[in-house]
C-alpha cells in the first residue's frame, strides 16, 4: 500500500499499513526469566560467548537478553516482570539510515532489518542509534581465542566449532550483529513450501527462542495474517509495543502482566 | 537409505510406523554409531544442506526430558525438545540447550588414564584392554562386599545394570547421589507422603489446573524435580484458563526466580514455613466453618505471626484467598524442606492440600506414576544415607570404589568427610566424562561417553501424569576414545569370569537395554505397540522412549491426613553467627553446568551476574556491615569459610544471606575454573588463588555447610547461621544489568 505523505494523518496511515510481515509476541505474564531462549538463540545462531572480563564491560553478544528491574523497597519490593529484549525489527528502524555503508538495510521481501556482515565496517553508529540497545559488536575474534582450543600434533583445534550451525555465518572481529528473527529458518520453511507448491503454514516453523521457551511465552509468525496465532495474541488488550512514542513500529508485541 | 527426513516427517514416521530409514537398529557394536565423517565424504543418508534428526534423552539432570537433536554430517548442531515426550512436550531449559557444549567441550577426558590421584589430569593414554583387566581384577581380588558403586542420578539404565550386577554377586547395592537431589529434598517429600497418605512416592503438583498456588519456598521454576514440566504447568495456571488468571503466592526468605513470578512474595524467617502452613490451615478451616481438623488444632496463629514475621492481616488475607479459590494448591520445596524441621513442614503443607481436598483431582496433588519398567520409586540417597555410605568407606571395608556421574568432592559438604573416605579406599575408579575434582582424585579414569553419544534410558520420576520411560541413543559417534561404562562393566565381568560373567550375560549395552524394555512388548496402552523386540526397539529409538497413552490417575485418599497431629519443632540453626545462610542451586548452572561456557555466560535471572558467585544480602544489611557491591566478604560457619563478593539484593530478609551453588570449582576444565587470562577481570587475580594450573572460579557454598539432617535424612542445608567479616578486597562481578566497573564508573575515588 502506498501512502501520500502530503495528506494529513499520513503518519498514522503508514503505521497502519506497516503492520509488517513477520512478528512476535512475548507474554511477560508467563515468562519465567529462565534463559532457555538465550541459550537456544546462542546455539542456533553461532552467538559467541565473550568470557568474564568482556562480559563485565558489557560486551556480551546476547541477541536476546532478559531484563529485570526492581520496583520499591524491602519488604514491598517487586521484581518487574521479566522482559526478554531482542531486535524489534522496527518498520521505521533508527539503525538503518545512519549506516554509511548500507550494512543494515531493510528487506522489502521479508520486512526485516538485515545485517550484512561483509558490508559492515564497524562504525557502530547503528548500535548508538538503537533505542532498544539490542545490537552487539564483535570486539574480538571470540570464536578463535587461542585459549578455547587444544593443541593437537602442533595444530590448534577448536572442538567447540563442531557445534556451529552451518546455516549461519560466523562473525569475525569488527562487525555488528543482532537478532535476525532466525531468517535461516524462515528461508528454509519458504523453500520447503515452495518445493511442495504451497504457502508456508502458520506454526510450521518458529524461531529458536520460541521453540525452546518452556512456558511457551514467545509466539512467532505472520502478523499480517489476521488468523495467525501471533496476530491474535498481539491484538489482545494486554499487548503493548515498547517505546511506542518513538514511532519506530516495532514488530514485537509484549503482553503485559495481569 | 535416501529418504529425506525433516523433523516433522520424522515424527510422522515414528507414529505411522514406516520405520528405520536413518534409525540405528542396534544390531551390534559395529553398526551402533553414526559415523562422523569429513564434509567431503558424507554418509549416504545425508544430503548437502539437509539435517538428520535423532530422538534421545537429556542427561543434564534426572528429569528425563526428551530431545530431538539436529545433526549434519555427523555433527550435533542444535538441541530441540521432543514434542511427543509428555515430560517436556517439545521444550527445553537452558541446560538442555547447552548440552552441546558438554559434547564438544575442549576439556573432556579423551582416553583411559592412570590418574594416580595427582593434581593435574594425566596425559598418558592407557589401552582399553588394560582398563578392562583392571576392572576385572578389582572384581576378582575383592570379596563382593568390598566393592562399592557410587552413581549420579542419570542415567537409569546404568543404575539398573549395576543393581542387577551387585544383586547377583552379593555386593552392596549402588548408592546414587547428586547435588540437585540434595537440594530437592526428595527423601523428605516421599517420607511426608508416606506419613500422611500411607503411600511412598514423589508427589506431583498439578499447577496447570489450579487457580491459586501457595508455594512454601519451592523453586519449581528453576531446577526443582522437573523444571520444564513445572514451568509449563505454571504458564497454564496463569493463562491457560480463559475465565480466571491463576494466582501465585510464595513464602520465602529471599526472592528467588520463582518468587519473582509470584503475585505476592512474602518474606519469612527461615524455618517458620511449616508454622505458616498450619496457621493458614487453621484460618481456612475456620473461614469455611465447621470444626478445625486435628492437624491444625494445636497451632496458635498470633504466635506464628510473631515468629515468622508475617502479619496477622496478611495471614488472614491469604487464608481468605485459599478459602475462596476453586482449586487451591500448596507446594512445599526448596529451603523450607532444607531445615531441621523440614519433614514436618512438608507434612503441614500436604495437610493443607488435604484440607483443600485436592488429592487425585485436577489442580491438586498426585503421587507420580511409576515408570513403565520400575517396581518401586527408587529415590537417590539422602544426605544421611550418603553419610552412612561414607562411614563404610572410612572404616576400610571397601577395597574398590567405582564412581560414575557424580562429583562428590565438590558437591558434598566437607564435614561429611568424603575426601578422607576417598583416601582410605585402596582403589578408586572413576568413569567421569570430564576431569572434575573427584576424577582427579581417583586412581584410574575410564571415561564414559557424553550423553549425546550414549545409549540408555531415563525414568521420569515426576513431571507428567503419564508413566514415562525416555530412551537415549547416540546422535553422533563418540568424539574421543571413550567407552560406555555399561560396556566396560560387561567386558570386565566377562574377563573376570565365574559369577561375574553370569551376572552380566549380555553381548553389549544395547542388548542389556533391550532386555529391560522387553516387558513393554505387546502392551497396547502405550505410545506405540510392537509384537517383537526388533521392531519395538526401533520404535523406541525413533520416538525417544515409551509412555503410557492414558494419563495414569494415581489418586490417594487423604481423608486420614487431617486427623494426624502435626507438630512443627522449632527449627535448629547450627553455628553462632548472626545471619541465616541459605544456599540454593544456581538456576542457570544447575549442579554440573559450570564447564559449559554458554551456561557461564547466561546471566543469573535475578542478579544478572555471569561467570562468578556472589552472596546476596539486603542493602540495609550491607550498609550495617560497612560493605557494598563487589566487596569480598568472608562467610564463616561452624564448618568452614568461603570468600565471596557481595551483591546488594533488595529482595531478601535483612537477617538472611543467600549464595548460589554451582561455582567454586578447582578442577572441571578451563571454563569452570578461571584459566583464561582474560578472565582476570580488570587485572585482579581471583581471590581463590592458584590451584594447580588453574584459578578457582567463584566460591562453593558446600565449603561452609555442616552435617545436619532433617528427620527424613535430607541435609538441613538452610539450617546454618554464619558470621560475616570484611576482607577489604574487591572482586568486580560481571553483570548484565549495569555498567558499573566499565571505564572506571562506580569505582572508589582515588585517595
Amino acid at each position: 500500500m502506498t501512502v501520500d505523505l502530503n495528506l494529513v494523518g499520513a503518519k498514522g496511515a503508514i503505521a497502519e499499513a506497516a503492520e509488517g510481515k513477520w512478528g512476535m509476541t512475548i507474554d511477560q505474564d508467563i515468562c519465567t526469566g529462565c534463559q532457555a531462549c538465550v541459550a537456544a538463540c546462542a546455539m542456533e545462531n553461532n552467538v559467541a560467548f565473550v568470557g568474564e572480563e568482556d562480559a563485565g564491560y558489557g560486551r556480551t553478544q546476547h541477541w536476546i537478553r532478559i531484563e529485570r528491574f526492581w520496583d520499591g523497597e524491602y519488604p514491598h519490593v517487586k521484581a518487574t516482570p521479566f522482559q526478554p529484549m531482542l531486535c524489534q525489527q522496527c518498520g521505521h528502524a533508527p539503525c538503518e539510515p545512519v549506516c554509511p555503508v548500507f550494512a543494515t538495510p531493510h528487506s522489502p521481501a521479508e520486512d526485516l532489518n538485515l545485517q550484512v556482515y561483509n558490508r559492515c565496517v564497524g562504525t557502530r553508529y547503528c548500535a548508538n542509534n538503537c533505542p532498544f540497545q539490542v545490537r552487539s559488536f564483535n570486539w574480538r575474534d571470540y570464536h578463535i581465542i587461542p585459549e578455547l582450543g587444544n593443541m593437537v600434533n602442533g595444530t590448534l583445534v577448536f572442538p567447540l566449532h563442531n557445534q556451529l550451525n552451518p546455516d549461519v555465518t560466523v562473525r569475525r572481529r569488527g562487525v555488528m550483529e543482532k537478532c535476525t528473527f532466525c531468517i535461516q529458518r524462515i528461508h528454509h520453511a519458504q523453500d520447503t513450501a515452495k518445493s511442495e507448491g504451497r504457502e508456508v503454514e502458520d506454526g510450521e516453523f518458529t524461531t529458536a527462542c520460541a521453540q525452546a521457551c518452556p512456558a511457551s511465552a514467545i509466539t512467532f509468525g505472520r502478523v499480517d495474517h489476521p488468523e495467525s496465532l501471533v496476530s491474535q495474541m498481539a491484538h489482545q488488550e494486554r499487548g503493548v509495543k515498547h517505546l511506542e512514542e518513538l514511532n519506530t513500529l516495532p514488530r514485537v508485541t509484549y503482553l503485559k502482566e495481569g | 537409505m535416501s529418504q529425506k527426513i525433516s523433523r516433522r516427517n520424522f515424527l510422522k514416521l515414528a507414529t505411522a510406523g514406516a520405520a528405520t530409514t536413518a534409525v540405528l537398529t542396534g544390531c551390534g557394536p559395529a553398526s551402533r554409531y553414526v559415523t562422523r565423517e569429513p564434509y567431503t565424504k558424507m554418509p549416504e543418508y545425508t544430503y548437502n544442506g539437509l539435517s538428520t534428526y535423532y530422538a534421545t534423552t537429556c542427561r543434564e539432570c534426572a528429569a528425563g526430558c526428551g530431545l530431538i537433536v539436529r545433526t549434519m554430517q555427523g555433527r550435533a548442531i542444535k538441541v530441540e525438545g521432543n514434542p511427543a515426550n509428555p515430560i517436556n512436550l517439545g521444550k527445553t531449559c537452558a541446560r538442555g540447550q547447552a548440552t552441546l557444549h558438554g559434547l564438544y567441550n575442549p576439556d573432556r577426558v579423551e582416553f583411559p588414564i592412570k590418574q594416580g590421584r595427582s593434581a593435574a589430569l594425566g596425559t598418558t593414554a592407557m589401552k582399553w584392554e588394560e582398563a578392562f583387566q583392571i576392572v576385572a581384577d578389582a572384581m576378582n581380588n575383592a570379596n563382593a562386599s568390598e566393592i562399592a558403586f557410587l552413581l549420579g542420578t542419570a542415567s537409569d539404565h546404568l543404575f539398573d545394570l549395576i543393581t542387577d550386577f551387585t544383586t547377583a554377586i552379593g555386593a552392596p547395592a549402588p548408592v546414587r547421589f547428586g547435588a540437585l537431589s540434595m537440594f530437592e529434598s526428595r527423601a523428605t517429600l516421599s517420607q511426608a507422603a508416606e506419613n500422611l497418605l500411607g503411600e511412598a512416592g514423589l508427589p506431583f503438583f498439578d499447577l496447570a489446573n489450579s487457580d491459586l498456588v501457595v508455594s512454601f519456598g519451592s523453586n519449581f521454576l528453576e531446577t526443582w524435580l522437573s523444571p520444564v514440566a513445572y514451568t509449563r504447568g505454571f504458564a497454564k495456571m496463569r493463562r491457560g484458563n480463559t475465565q480466571k488468571r491463576g494466582y501465585l503466592i510464595q513464602f520465602e526468605s529471599q526472592m528467588s526466580q520463582t518468587a519473582a513470578k509470584a503475585d505476592e512474595w512474602i518474606p519469612v524467617l527461615p524455618g517458620t514455613e511449616g508454622l505458616i502452613a498450619l496457621a493458614l490451615g487453621r484460618l481456612v478451616a475456620e473461614a469455611k466453618g465447621g470444626s478445625t481438623p486435628r492437624a491444625f488444632a494445636s497451632v496458635n496463629v498470633e504466635e506464628v505471626s510473631a515468629k515468622s514475621g508475617v502479619s496477622l492481616e496478611q495471614l488472614e488475607h491469604i487464608a481468605g484467598l485459599i478459602a475462596q479459590a476453586q482449586a487451591p494448591l500448596a507446594v512445599p520445596g526448596g529451603q523450607a524442606l532444607g531445615q531441621s524441621n523440614g519433614l514436618s513442614t512438608a507434612e503441614a503443607v500436604l495437610a493443607l492440600n488435604a484440607l483443600a481436598d485436592n488429592y487425585g483431582k485436577p489442580g491438586g496433588v498426585f503421587i507420580s506414576p511409576l515408570s513403565p519398567n520400575e517396581d518401586a520409586y527408587h529415590r537417590p540417597a539422602s544426605a544421611k544415607e550418603m553419610a552412612d555410605f561414607i562411614a563404610t568407606l572410612k572404616n576400610g571395608s571397601v577395597k574398590t570404589l567405582f564412581i560414575h556421574g557424580v562429583n562428590p568432592l565438590f558437591e558434598i559438604p566437607k564435614p561429611l568427610g568424603f575426601a578422607e573416605a576417598l583416601a582410605s579406599v585402596p582403589t578408586v575408579i572413576s568413569f567421569a566424562t570430564f576431569p572434575d575434582e573427584t576424577a582427579l582424585a581417583s586412581d584410574y579414569i575410564f571415561p564414559d561417553h557424553q550423553g549425546l553419544e550414549a545409549w540408555g534410558y531415563q525414568r521420569s520420576a515426576t513431571g507428567a501424569m503419564h508413566s514415562v520411560l525416555s530412551g537415549a541413543q547416540p546422535v553422533v559417534s563418540p568424539m574421543h576414545d571413550t567407552r560406555s561404562t555399561a560396556d566396560v562393566l560387561i567386558e570386565a565381568a566377562r574377563l573376570a569370569g565365574g559369577k561375574f560373567a553370569e551376572a552380566l550375560p549380555f553381548t553389549d549395552e544395547v542388548a542389556f537395554i533391550r532386555s529391560k524394555i522387553a516387558n513393554l512388548i505387546g502392551r497396547a496402552d502405550g505410545s506405540f505397540a510392537a509384537p517383537e523386540i526388533n521392531t519395538f526397539a526401533s520404535y523406541f529409538q525413533q520416538s525417544g522412549g515409551w509412555w503410557s497413552a492414558a494419563g495414569a490417575s494415581a489418586s490417594s485418599s487423604a481423608a486420614s491426613a487431617l486427623g494426624k497431629t502435626i507438630v512443627i519443632d522449632e527449627a535448629a540453626f547450627a553455628g553462632d553467627g548472626e545471619f541465616f545462610f541459605i544456599p540454593f542451586i544456581s538456576p542457570t548452572l544447575g549442579e554440573a553446568g559450570a564447564n559449559k561456557p554458554w551456561l557461564q555466560e547466561l546471566p543469573d535471572p535475578m542478579t544478572t551476574v555471569m561467570w562468578n558467585s556472589w552472596v546476596a544480602m539486603n542493602p540495609e544489611t550491607a550498609h550495617h556491615l560497612g560493605v557494598e557491591n563487589d566487596d569480598v566478604v568472608k562467610i564463616i560457619s561452624e564448618a568452614g569459610e568461603v570468600e565471596v563478593a557481595v551483591y546488594e539484593y533488595p529482595a531478601i530478609h535483612p537477617e538472611v544471606v543467600a549464595m548460589p551453588f554451582g561455582q567454586g570449582h578447582t578442577a572441571y576444565g578451563r571454563f569452570a575454573t578461571a584459566k583464561l587470562p582474560q578472565d582476570r577481570f580488570l587485572g585482579l587475580v581471583p581471590h581463590g588463588g592458584l590451584i594447580g594450573d588453574a584459578f578457582q572460579r567463584g566460591a562453593n557454598p558446600a565449603d561452609v555447610l555442616g552435617a545436619h539432617f532433617n528427620k527424613a535424612g535430607d541435609l538441613a542445608f538452610a539450617g546454618m547461621k554464619v558470621k560475616i567479616e570484611k576482607t577489604g578486597r574487591k572482586q568486580y562481578l560481571s553483570r548484565l544489568e549495569s555498567r558499573i566497573g566499565v571505564y572506571g564508573e562506580g569505582f572508589p575515588e582515588e585517595k
